[in-house]
Formats: C-alpha cells, sequence, structure tokens
C-alpha cells in the first residue's frame, strides 16, 4: 500500500476533520443569544434591589463555558465507547432519580427534582434524556432483525418507564413528556411498525388515566391544563402567564421595540421570564423577525441533528442522534407553544436560551454526541 | 409542520392581531393607587433623631399563590431563612391579612437570601421581596420605654373612623409617643393614578395626589444627657446590689434593687429632659420580631424583670419622706401650721385618741422643737404625724362630703391621684385615699374597711405611706412646682411638631400650667428646708453629697425611704427628689430605685452622678453611705 496516499487517507478520515462547523455555530449562537435575552429579562429587577444586573447572565455564562467543556470531553471520545456504557450511564440516572426523592434532594416536601452541590443545582431529569437516548439506542442498535418486534418494543418500554416514571411522580410533566419523545423517536426511526406504536399509545393513555385516579397528578396541574381550555376561568392565576406572555409577544410586533426597551419585560410582568418564558423577550423587544430567526436557528440544529442521524456510520450513532433530535424537537415545540399560547404551559425550558445550568449543561453534551457521531462517521 | 404551527402562530400574534396587543400594553384600564407616606422622625432637643425610617429588605408571601403546596413553599422558605416555620405562619395569621396581600414575613434579609430565592423561584412560588421602611433607632436602646412601638394597624383600627385614611396594612404607632403623635407622624397617603394592564400589572403613572410625609416631633428630651441618666441609674443600682440591706426582718444580705427609674424635669415648661426605667429593651427586638424563645428570655422571663414597663411613668409606689413638702404646704395652706412656728419632734407620737399605738420617727432619739424648715431637713415623722392627726381632725369636725378633705384637696393640687396629663398613651394616676373610696371598699365588700376613715390613715399619708401612690413623674412634676412659684405645668416629652425643615406646625409643650394657692413666701421655706436637707449636716441626704461643690450648682433635694410591702424582699423604696442649677436654669430630678433601701444611700446617689455629668463636674468625691431616712 501506499504509504503517502495511506497517510493521506487515515488523515483525511482524522474525526476533527469532519466536525459539523453548522452545528456548533448554531448550539452557540443560541446559547449567546440566551446570554442577550436573560440579561434583559432580569437587569431591571436587580438593578430594583441594588444588586449586580448582570449577576444572573454572569451564571449562565458559567454554565455556557462549563457545557462548551462538557461538549469537547464528550465529543473527544469515541461515541461507540458510550455504548459499552450506556448500561452504566442509564443505571447511574435511574439511581440519582431515586436519590432526588431522598431527603437527599434539595426539598424535603414538594417537588423533588434536583440536589444542592454548593450553590449549585444538579438535576438529574436532564440528565436522564441523554442517558435514556443512549440506552434506546445501544439496545434497539443490536436487534437482529430488520424492525423491532413486539417484545423489542416492550423491552425498550420496560427500560423507558423506569426513568418516566421517577420523573413522572416528582412531579415533572414537562420532562415527562420530553422522555416519551425521545422513546417514540427512536422507536419510529428503528422502523418500529405503526401498530405497535399504537398499542403503545393505549397502554399509555391507561396509564395516565390511572394517575389522575391514584392522585399522583397535582390540582396545579391539572389547573394548569384546564385553564388552557378556558382562558376566562381565572386571569390572576393559572392563565396569567400566558396573557402576559401573548401580550408581550403581539405587542413586539414586526420588528420589536428593541433591545431592553420592552417595556412588559422591564416592568417585570412575565413571571418565570428568564427561565420557561424567555421566549417572550425575544417576542417583544425583537419582534417577528427576531422570534422566527430563533426559530430558524432551531430549525438548522433539528436538520443538523436529523442529517447526523442518517449519515451515522452505525445503527447506534443512528439511534442516539434521533432520540436527541426528538429531544430538541418537543423541547422547542412545546416551550415556544406554551408561550405563544398554542400549547398548555408545562414548564419545559428553551433549548441554550432559557437560565439554567443543568439544561445548558444537559444539552451541550447532547450536541456534543451528535458532533462524535458525525465526525466519526468514516472511522 | 411544528415550525409551520409556530411560525403561523407568531404571524398571527405579532403581525395580524399585533395592534390589539398593542392598545392592550398601552392603554389599559386606569387605577387608583393608594402610597403610604413617609413616617415622620421623632427628634431630641438638640435635632438630633432618635426614631427614624431606614429601608430594609423584606420578604413577603402572597397566600393566594402559594401555589398547591403552601406548606412545602413556607417550609424551605423558613429553613432558607433559618426562622422557625411556625414563625412565618404566625406572622402570617398574626393580623386580618387577606389572601391577595403581601404579607411581610421576615425583614432585614440578606442579598445573598433574596438572591437564591430569585434564582430558584420555582421552588418559592408566591414568595416576593421588597424595599420597605422599618424604624431605626440611631441611639439604641436610649430612651425606648418613651419612644415607643409601631406595628401593622390592627383589625379593630381599621374600622375606626380616625383611622379612615389607612390601608389594611399601613403601619401605626402602637404605644409611647410613637402612638401619642400618630396623627402628626403617620403623614397623608397619596393616590396616585396609574395604567394597569389587564393583568393588574402597572405600566405608567399619571399624576395624582403624592403622599405627603409625616411631620417630625422635636422633644424636650436631651439624648446625651439620657444617656447619661440611663448610665447612672444602672450603675446606682448595681451599686445597690453590692450594699448590704442590714433590716433585720429582712433574709437576703445585699438589697436587691431590681429596677428603678429617673426623671429630669424643666420645672419652666413641664418639659420631660430625660426619662428612664430600667430594666429596660432593645426596640430593634420588635422590628426584626423574636421568636417565641427570645420573647421569653428578653421579655417573658421574671428574670428580665418585665423590661418594657416604664416604671417612669406607667409605676407608682409610696412615696415615703419625698411627699413631706406637699405636706407641709398643704399644712401651711390650711393653717394647721403656719411659717416661724415651731412643731415637737419626738422620737414617737400617738394620736390623743389611741394613745396605746404610738407612731416611732425614724430616728429613735427626740430633737426638741424644730422649725418647717428643719422638720424637712432630718425628715422628722412625728411633726408631720401630728399634722395629719390635725387633718385628721379638721376633717371629722366638717364632713364637707368627698373631695372636700383639706389633704386630699391640696394633694391633688399638686397632680397626685390623677393621671399627669403627660403625652404618652399610658400613664399611672397614682392614688390618694380618701374616706370615700374607703367606703366604696367596704359597700363592695364589708370585710374591707369596716372602721372607715381613720387618724392613721392621714397620719401616715403624712410621710406618704398608708395607701398613698404617686409616679416618679408625678413626684418630679410636682417638685417642678415648688420651684416655678407654684406654677403646676403638665409634663410634656414634646416640644413640637415640626417639618422636616425644622419649622413648627404646632406648639406641644409648655402648655397647661395652672397656679397652686402656695405664695411665694411659703415656697420659699420649703425650698431652704430642701436646701438644707443637702447642704446642711445633720441633712439627710448631707453625707451623700459630702463634698460636693455647692457654690459652683446649688442643689436642694429630699430623701425617700418607702416601706413597700409586697415585694419579694419587702425591701424600701429608696426615693430622692433633686432641684437643681441657678434660679433662672433649675432642674428637677426624681430617681427611684424598687428595692434599693434608703433614699440616701441608693437614690441620692445616683441623683448626685446625674447632676455631676449634667454640669461636668467630673466625681466630686464618693457619696458616703449613712442610712438616714
Amino acid at each position: 500500500m501506499d504509504l503517502v496516499a495511506g497517510r493521506v487517507w487515515s488523515d483525511e478520515r482524522r474525526p476533527i476533520r469532519h466536525l459539523d462547523p453548522v452545528l456548533l455555530a448554531t448550539s452557540m449562537l443560541l446559547a449567546v443569544v440566551g446570554l442577550f435575552l436573560v440579561y434583559s429579562a432580569t437587569n431591571q429587577s436587580l438593578r430594583t434591589l441594588g444588586l449586580d444586573p448582570s449577576q444572573f447572565v454572569k451564571k449562565q455564562f458559567t454554565a455556557l463555558v462549563l457545557g462548551f467543556v462538557m461538549l469537547v470531553l464528550v465529543a473527544a471520545f469515541d461515541y461507540r465507547f458510550y455504548k459499552v456504557y450506556a448500561g452504566f450511564i442509564y443505571g447511574a440516572t435511574v439511581v440519582a432519580l431515586v436519590l432526588v426523592q431522598t431527603p437527599l434532594g434539595a426539598s424535603p416536601s414538594g417537588a423533588q427534582r434536583w440536589f444542592t452541590f454548593g450553590g449549585f443545582q444538579l438535576t438529574p431529569s436532564e440528565f436522564a434524556k441523554i442517558a435514556l437516548a443512549s440506552m434506546l439506542g445501544a439496545v434497539l442498535s443490536e436487534l437482529r432483525t430488520s424492525e423491532p418486534t413486539l417484545s423489542d418494543v416492550l423491552r425498550v418500554t420496560m427500560i423507558a418507564i423506569v426513568p418516566l416514571g421517577l420523573v413522572f411522580i416528582q412531579p415533572d410533566i414537562g420532562t415527562t413528556i420530553v422522555l416519551v419523545a425521545i422513546v417514540v423517536g427512536v422507536l419510529v426511526v428503528a422502523g418500529t411498525r405503526p401498530k405497535h406504536l399504537a398499542t403503545l399509545a393505549a397502554a399509555s393513555l391507561v396509564l395516565l388515566f390511572g394517575a389522575f385516579q391514584m392522585g399522583i397528578i397535582k390540582d396545579y396541574q391539572l389547573e394548569r391544563l384546564i385553564a388552557f381550555r378556558d382562558t376566562k376561568m381565572d386571569l390572576q392565576g393559572a392563565n396569567y402567564n400566558r396573557t402576559q406572555a401573548e401580550i408581550a409577544i403581539g405587542s413586539g410586533g414586526l420588528l420589536g421595540q428593541g433591545y431592553l426597551n420592552g417595556r412588559l419585560t422591564n416592568l417585570d410582568f412575565v413571571p418565570e421570564q428568564h427561565t420557561d418564558f424567555i421566549f417572550t423577550v425575544a417576542g417583544e423587544e425583537f419582534g417577528f423577525l427576531g422570534a422566527a430567526f430563533i426559530l430558524a436557528l432551531f430549525a438548522i440544529l433539528m436538520w443538523r441533528a436529523i442529517r447526523i442521524s442518517y449519515l451515522s456510520k452505525d445503527a447506534f450513532g443512528t439511534y442516539v442522534a434521533s432520540g436527541i433530535a426528538a429531544m430538541f424537537a418537543i423541547q422547542m415545540f412545546v416551550n415556544v407553544g406554551m408561550v405563544i399560547g398554542i400549547m398548555p404551559i408545562t414548564g419545559i425550558p428553551l433549548p441554550f436560551v432559557s437560565y439554567g445550568g443543568s439544561s445548558m449543561l444537559a444539552n451541550f453534551i447532547a450536541v456534543g454526541l451528535l458532533l462524535n457521531i458525525h465526525m466519526r462517521r468514516f472511522t | 409542520m411544528m415550525f409551520a404551527a409556530l411560525t403561523a402562530r407568531l404571524w398571527y400574534l405579532q403581525v395580524l392581531a399585533s395592534q390589539t396587543y398593542v392598545d392592550m400594553a398601552n392603554n389599559s384600564s386606569f387605577h387608583w393607587l393608594q402610597v403610604e407616606p413617609e413616617r415622620g422622625r421623632i427628634l431630641d432637643a438638640n435635632g438630633g433623631p432618635l426614631v427614624d425610617d431606614r429601608q430594609s429588605r423584606v420578604v413577603t408571601v402572597q397566600q393566594q399563590l402559594l401555589g398547591s403546596d403552601p406548606e412545602g413553599v413556607l417550609f424551605r422558605l423558613a429553613q432558607h431563612l433559618g426562622v422557625p416555620e411556625a414563625d412565618i405562619v404566625e406572622r402570617m395569621h398574626d393580623t386580618k391579612y387577606f389572601d391577595y396581600q403581601r404579607i411581610p414575613v421576615a425583614v432585614d434579609v440578606s442579598l445573598e437570601d433574596i438572591l437564591y430565592i430569585a434564582e430558584h423561584a420555582k421552588q418559592f412560588p408566591g414568595v416576593s421581596w421588597d424595599q420597605q421602611s422599618v424604624r431605626r433607632y440611631p441611639e439604641g436602646e436610649l430612651a425606648a420605654h418613651v419612644l415607643g412601638q409601631v406595628g401593622l394597624i390592627s383589625a379593630t383600627q381599621v374600622e375606626d373612623p380616625a383611622f379612615a385614611d389607612y390601608g389594611t396594612s399601613d403601619t401605626v404607632g402602637r404605644t409611647g409617643l410613637e402612638a401619642t403623635y400618630e396623627r402628626f407622624l403617620h403623614g397623608t397617603p397619596g393616590s396616585i393614578k396609574i395604567v394597569v394592564n389587564p393583568a393588574g400589572k402597572q405600566l405608567d403613572e399619571l399624576g395624582g395626589q403624592r403622599p405627603v410625609p409625616g411631620y417630625d416631633v422635636k422633644l424636650y428630651l436631651d439624648a446625651k444627657l439620657q444617656a447619661k441618666v440611663e448610665r447612672d441609674l444602672l450603675n446606682g443600682i448595681q451599686r445597690a446590689r453590692s450594699i448590704p440591706d442590714q433590716d433585720p426582718t429582712n433574709a437576703v444580705t445585699n438589697f436587691v434593687a431590681n429596677a428603678g427609674a429617673v426623671v429630669v424635669l424643666d420645672p419652666k415648661t413641664g418639659g420631660v429632659e430625660a426619662s428612664a426605667s430600667w430594666p429596660t429593651y432593645d426596640p430593634t427586638w420588635f422590628v426584626k420580631r423574636m421568636s417565641r424563645g427570645e420573647y421569653s428570655e428578653r421579655i417573658g422571663s421574671r428574670a428580665a424583670g418585665d423590661p418594657l414597663f416604664d416604671r417612669a411613668t406607667q409605676a407608682s409606689y409610696a412615696p415615703g419622706s419625698t411627699f413631706k413638702p406637699f405636706i407641709a404646704l398643704a399644712a401651711l395652706d390650711n393653717g394647721v401650721t403656719s411659717i416661724g412656728s415651731y412643731t415637737d419632734c419626738p422620737s414617737s407620737w400617738a394620736y390623743r385618741l389611741d394613745p396605746e399605738n404610738p407612731f416611732n420617727n425614724w430616728a429613735p432619739y427626740d430633737q426638741g422643737l424644730v422649725s418647717i424648715q428643719e422638720a424637712l431637713k432630718v425628715s422628722c415623722d412625728t411633726v408631720f404625724y401630728q399634722w395629719g392627726g390635725e387633718f385628721y381632725d379638721r376633717w371629722r369636725a366638717n364632713q364637707l362630703g368627698a373631695g372636700s378633705e383639706p389633704l386630699q384637696r391640696g394633694l391633688r393640687g399638686f397632680g397626685f391621684g390623677h393621671e399627669p396629663g403627660i403625652d404618652l398613651p399610658s400613664q399611672n394616676g397614682g392614688f390618694i385615699p380618701t374616706a370615700a373610696w374607703k367606703e366604696q371598699q367596704n359597700q363592695e365588700d364589708p370585710k374591707a374597711f369596716p372602721y372607715g376613715w381613720l387618724p392613721g390613715d392621714d397620719i401616715l399619708m403624712s410621710i406618704g405611706q398608708g395607701y398613698v401612690l404617686v409616679s416618679p413623674l408625678q413626684l418630679a412634676s410636682a417638685y417642678a412646682a415648688i420651684v416655678n412659684g407654684g406654677r403646676l405645668c403638665e409634663p410634656r416629652l414634646a416640644e413640637q411638631i415640626q417639618t422636616v425643615d425644622g419649622a413648627r406646625v404646632q406648639r406641644i409643650g409648655g402648655q397647661g400650667c395652672r397656679r397652686l394657692p402656695y405664695s411665694q413666701q411659703e415656697l420659699d421655706v420649703i425650698q431652704q428646708g430642701l436646701a438644707q436637707v443637702v447642704q446642711e449636716s445633720g441633712g439627710t441626704a448631707f453625707s451623700a453629697f459630702a463634698g460636693f461643690p455647692f457654690d459652683q450648682v446649688p442643689v436642694m433635694g429630699k430623701t425617700g425611704t418607702a416601706e413597700r410591702p409586697g415585694f419579694d424582699q419587702n425591701q424600701d423604696t429608696s426615693w430622692f427628689a433633686a432641684i437643681v442649677g441657678p434660679p433662672s436654669d433649675q432642674h428637677v430630678i426624681v430617681v427611684m430605685v424598687e428595692q434599693g433601701g434608703h433614699g440616701s444611700t441608693t437614690a441620692a446617689p445616683i441623683a448626685r452622678s446625674i447632676i455631676e455629668d449634667m454640669y461636668g463636674l467630673g466625681d466630686t468625691g464618693v457619696a458616703g453611705i449613712e442610712r438616714v431616712d
């Protein structure tokens, strides 16, 4: 073999040369847009308190840097190793989800979703999304048949139901929906028959009904779902967020009111504005164009994720990439849909944009995985 | 498809229907917003603030928005703020709050704590924070009893038409000067017209009436003098606790001296220049709110000694011999005695109809004939017994009905037996017993006072014992009349109400003075006696003022040692009333120490320290400890 040609050939296959710059740039751009929006959403209220107006942005920036470090780390090692360890990662996540229910979790009563380390919170359910996508990918990629049999589907369901159930009883409806989307996404890409998917859907409905009956779903969650249907019911309560968000976005118009000029944003109108309702800031201050720009960034993100799923050298990569694509898609859709009033209020952050460290880390790990799969599609 | 749905909706909201939302955001409804005014300050005589406002970060809870798990939220909040959850719950149920009110549950919360709550808003639904004015006490514990407390308006006050201006979460003065001058301090609430969007959030301000800040209250009280007085009182109390009580009937070895009070008055105006009561408390305890444990330790416990109780104005005691000048004046006014006459001062004296039960003088030897001045100087009980017996005979001879008893009428004239009218919401009027009172008691309980008004009642009253009770403030006010040409002025803490710039709005002090029926000649006799008490050998306070430079600062005074059955150890109440300074600028000082022993051993040295401090004399010598009345 021609040594020079061989070296060139292997050089050409070096993973770093096959980075997906579009994906990397898109995700970083979203995160940077997020920093600006978080500043706009928080600087006024922090200033009135006599605090550093960029306090939240600084924390978010730290999370971004940490996220980028995680991205590099995750991308550095061949993703196929993760397939070997998928079981461990999955197991560890389940243990964390169980532990967060114990007094180790930050809140001894009420919703238990996070651990506190020093000044930081770690929300295991954010990482459960990626762990589940990897685990399902690992299991489904080992199938000998061309499409999953009913027993495979059941096995996958059994694997998924453990973290799903643990997140559901926290209670965290939003993350539950995301996890379900990941399961469905991976199953569809794996070629599951529509008949089997329908069976699964029917079973979930029965389970959901049971959960209501047993009172696992809390009143306020029900209230939010009802409020979504009947907007006249309660202006101050559950629908307050929705009304405020719609007014903020609607008053943005085509071009918006200008950065830091959103009146409703500045007057601290929309609750949870730096987290779940961050999209309102974009809508009010940058108008339809700004909001559409963010949607476009997400569209690019999803296009790259789906493309990577196609390009992947092996089934594991395909499934993991599709799970991540499904994750970003459902989060973006449910979050933006909730903010503009076409989805119920469920409490899902907008990936990369919403304020929150755990979510930021998990999203960059996911991008790291996507880059990893893309980079090593020839090796 | 997803993107199409989202984009379509965005297009609808932001382009097609945008005007509707812009209108909703802009042309929302108008509301009138009540704005609480800034509360006025309480200033000392030199204009220094004793109470003003400061901004505090408070954490508030809106019950309505607590969500599905209110206990959980409050538990987390309590844990985070490091306060017992019961305190927060108690605070929320404390007053008549409505569900939608933002109830302050913690003040002076650190920035870190608020930041944590802000960052973890999802853990704390309904929890918010605010900058609020809270009362600040630049001089700390100084004059705590006088200044009083503010608190949330009570449910009954909300209903009261006098508080029509007030909102349901307004602050009002609850005690002390804060309560007396509430209507001046509070100011006028404003109402501002604001634009509110459909969800009730304020968008813009469209004028209206800004709140008018409250007026300041300027006091006669001098913060520097007050600080000295408080320190001297505490030192004196501690000193008394090291003095052995040699009364053989008492089991303890030292004086208990559990409490004390001092009042300093300007006789010309009745202005209170200092008013101290010990034990005292820190008013900031109430601003920050105490836990149950802290409350019982600082206030509720026996060891705390009832620190909220103002012994200068709210307590009354038997005055003992400090009462004698007023008995002497009543005797002069009624012709019981006369200027220049001499009365025998034996070691004991018995009423003529009851020779078997003599009344003893505190000194166990006969002092011969004494003048009125000398009777005051040596505090001869037997002289006053004789005058008391004479008053009894007068009453017996012509019973003209209730209120006509000559002795009691004279004492009432000095302000005893009724509230002194100081500008405090709660004050003790003391007690002057009468035949009518005894009769009434007897009617209510036939076992009480079956013999009616007795000679002993008048005789004991004439040495300030028996049923007589006076407050330190009343005594100071009455002494002021002796050097104010017989004019008695109602005591006042406040000199005037003024604006922030110091312009007078209303005069408070120097009013309500009235002339008593005593000639200057009669008053001079009493003053001569009071001067001898302190300045002449044989006077009961002579040893306590040994070495004092009277040529620099003239001092008159009267000791008092009042028996007070009912205390733990039955130790005497120690009194000293002093009049100091040149005639043009005199001050009355009354010192009282509960269970402090003789007037000359405990109260007089405290008065001496105060005088030394007032005139910058330094230490003029160790006050002698001679056990005389």
